[in-house]
């Protein structure tokens, strides 16, 4: 039961993060009319989902699993432009408030529907044919065990609600820490949905190495604990990594890091020490 | 949020409906389960993970990994080096999950991963064949590999009974290297044909004197033959035993690697029978032993063999040609029982002409349908 509901929280937590914080973001800078566009890219995104999962569990279409990986990770390689996009977008944002400007704020927050729908979109679509063909074939088993399907629903649910928790207290936050702190997030999702993609693309055989660790904390930080399947779930750390994986991680974070950091006008908060991988 | 929640329970309610009408429930994690035809049983738990096949057809296999364990598991197909070839996570306790892999032939390895780490319990699986149904080219090709079978068991005998023989000759015992001479000699003629395809060596190891050409060098059994029955002395035959026991080693190994097609089953069969006429019933083979009928014998038992090899696409293609070839082997074994003696045979000798008449006539009508199963193989 609690392993289901672990899993269904993981894949539930890659989701919603993006989702809650672009929320957050649009709500922040009165940007609601934004809101229907990201609810239509996750709505569709999960229609999708349900569609194709049921498509492949209860008819003879067939996903190659090579197919299957490459589609996750050009879904995650997207979702990375376009999380990068967005807090770079935020980081405008936030300048325009710091620099005094909010006159140039709404101008600094122009931004096309199109790229909001897709964001969210790419967000829930990631990992969600994943988690549709573990609902189905949880539902499949209920009824031998319901276990399964109540643990990963739940784990959805809980979820959810942690993303509206995020949600809520990042709402009462002064703007410019929200700013900075949503950012520092992102950036480290972002990093995180990079390794996942790869780590896919080496599944899928294009990139080579998969079995090459860079290191193995499973001792540490086992894979099936409920810390481990938030971590996996939030920012996509892994006990055992691979190096290709580690080497992309890196070269994402450290550069990102720097330009979204580089002083504004004086103040920079140091990155918090969650660069332990 | 509303609408996640809502999109969330409308997935739920879906899934919920199709659940009721599917009857795909996985059995109860203790047993394992018994997968759907045309999928192979994977039942996974924390220290376990058998998988119900261990070789499969090439082309695509689909698996469903059943968790009877209480940790997350996950299911892999490696090729060799840790390739992954396909893989399926996040396999909750009490769940069944499928995966589908498309494998060509070779060898991987299954593996479970209780709890997502690790190498995981691993299981080797071979994968075979090619991807397509029991064709008549696979019953070709069954044909084939189960000449094979019978080359090598024939050669592993040659090379013992070579071994004893040669042996023998050079310890200087005449007798006893006489009569292993005929036996070790039945192997070689059983599957000379394949030993035809090597063309140095065939005569290295069976060349006649009568066939010898200027300036070659005799070598093989019938030089040693002459030794032993002839010259009635073996003393200075050591190394030409010695180099008639590489040879017969170096062809073996070569018989047994070489590709063989149908088709060489087919003419093998026959070449066999045209040494029989034209060596074994004149008496040329072993002129001075006159061992001729053991190498007769063993002529037909090798070209039978062969034609047993092919007898499956025969019956498909061609079942009157089996019938005739059936009556005919049997017609030119009985012919040559009747020279039965002890363990071996009469001496070529010891036969009047008319009894020599008799056996090949039997030979020649077993010819005629053998010349025809090439063209039935070929079609």
């Amino acid at each position: 039961m609690f392993a289901s509901y672990l899993i269904g929280l993981r894949e539930g937590l890659e989701a919603t993060l993006v989702v809650s914080v672009l929320v957050a973001f649009l709500v922040k800078s009165d940007r609601k009319d934004k809101l229907p566009q990201v609810w239509a890219g996750v709505g569709v995104a999960v229609a999708l989902s349900v569609g194709f999962g049921a498509l492949l569990t209860f008819t003879a279409a067939r996903l190659e699993y090579t197919s299957q990986e490459l589609f996750e990770a050009i879904a995650s390689l997207l979702a990375v432009v376009f999380v990068t996009w967005m807090i770079f977008w935020m980081r405008r944002a936030a300048r325009a408030l710091s620099g005094e400007l909010r006159g140039k704020l709404s101008e600094a927050l122009k931004v096309g529907s199109f790229a909001v729908v897709v964001m969210a979109f790419l967000a829930v679509a990631r990992e969600g044919l994943e988690t549709a063909l573990l609902f189905f074939a949880s539902a499949q088993g209920a009824a031998t065990s319901a276990t399964p399907l109540i643990g990963i629903t739940l784990g959805v649910i809980t979820a959810v609600l942690i993303g509206w928790g995020l949600y809520v207290s990042a709402i009462k936050i002064n703007l410019t820490r929200f700013f900075t702190w949503t950012g520092l997030l992102l950036i480290l999702v972002a990093a995180g949905i990079l390794k996942y993609g790869v780590h896919d693309l080496q599944e899928a055989g294009v990139l080579p190495g998969l079995s090459t660790y860079a290191f193995d904390i499973s001792g540490v930080l086992p894979a099936d604990s409920w810390y481990g399947a938030l971590l996996t779930g939030m920012l996509n750390i892994t006990p055992q990594p691979s190096v290709v994986e580690v080497v992309a991680w890196a070269a994402y974070l450290v550069p990102t890091l720097f330009l979204f950091l580089r002083p504004q006008r004086s103040k920079t908060t140091p990155a918090p020490a969650s660069s332990a991988a | 949020m509303r609408t996640v929640i809502q999109l969330t329970f409308g997935a739920l309610a879906l899934a919920g409906l199709t659940a009721c009408g599917s009857g795909a429930a996985p059995a109860p994690a203790s047993s394992s389960a018994p997968a759907k035809p045309g999928k192979i049983a994977v039942a996974a738990t924390d220290t376990e993970c058998k998988v119900a096949a261990s070789e499969v057809a090439a082309g695509t296999t689909t698996f469903a990994i059943t968790n009877g364990g209480a940790k997350v598991t996950e299911f892999y197909v490696y090729a060799p080096g840790d390739r992954v070839m396909a893989e399926v996570e996040n396999i909750v306790p009490g769940l069944t999950r499928e995966l589908i892999a498309e494998l060509p032939a070779g060898a991987y390895e299954t593996a479970c991963k209780p709890g997502m780490v690790g190498k995981g319990i691993r299981n080797p699986l071979k994968v075979t064949g090619e991807h397509k149904k029991l064709t008549a080219d696979a019953k070709l090709a069954e044909a084939v590999a189960s000449y094979k079978r019978y080359v090598k068991s024939q050669s592993d005998t040659l090379l013992v009974k070579t071994q004893e023989f040669v042996d023998a000759v050079k310890a200087g015992k005449i007798d006893e290297a006489k009569a292993l001479f005929p036996v070790s000699r039945t192997y070689w003629e059983r599957i000379e044909p394949v030993a035809e395809i090597f063309g140095d060596l065939d005569p290295a190891i069976d060349g006649r004197e009568a066939d010898l050409a200027e300036g070659e060098e005799w070598t093989g059994f019938h030089k040693i033959e002459k030794d032993l029955w002839i010259h009635k002395d073996v003393s200075k035959s050591g190394p030409m035993a010695d180099k008639l026991m590489a040879d017969v080693k170096t062809i073996v190994e070569k018989a047994n690697a070489a590709e063989l097609t149908p088709l060489n089953l087919a003419n093998g069969a026959k070449e066999l029978l045209d040494e029989v006429a034209t060596g074994k019933i004149t008496g040329e083979e072993d002129i001075w032993s006159h061992t001729d009928l053991w190498d007769f014998a063993a002529n037909l038992q090798g070209s039978k063999a062969a034609v047993q090899s092919l007898r499956p696409v025969l019956e498909e293609r061609a079942p009157d040609l089996v019938k005739t070839l059936d009556e005919q082997f049997a017609a030119a074994e009985a012919a040559l029982e009747v020279h039965r003696k002890g363990d071996g045979w009469q001496l070529h000798n010891e036969l009047s002409k008319a009894e020599l008449k008799t056996l090949s006539d039997a030979i020649n009508a077993l010819g005629e349908p053998i010349s025809k199963i090439a063209p039935v193989v070929a079609k």
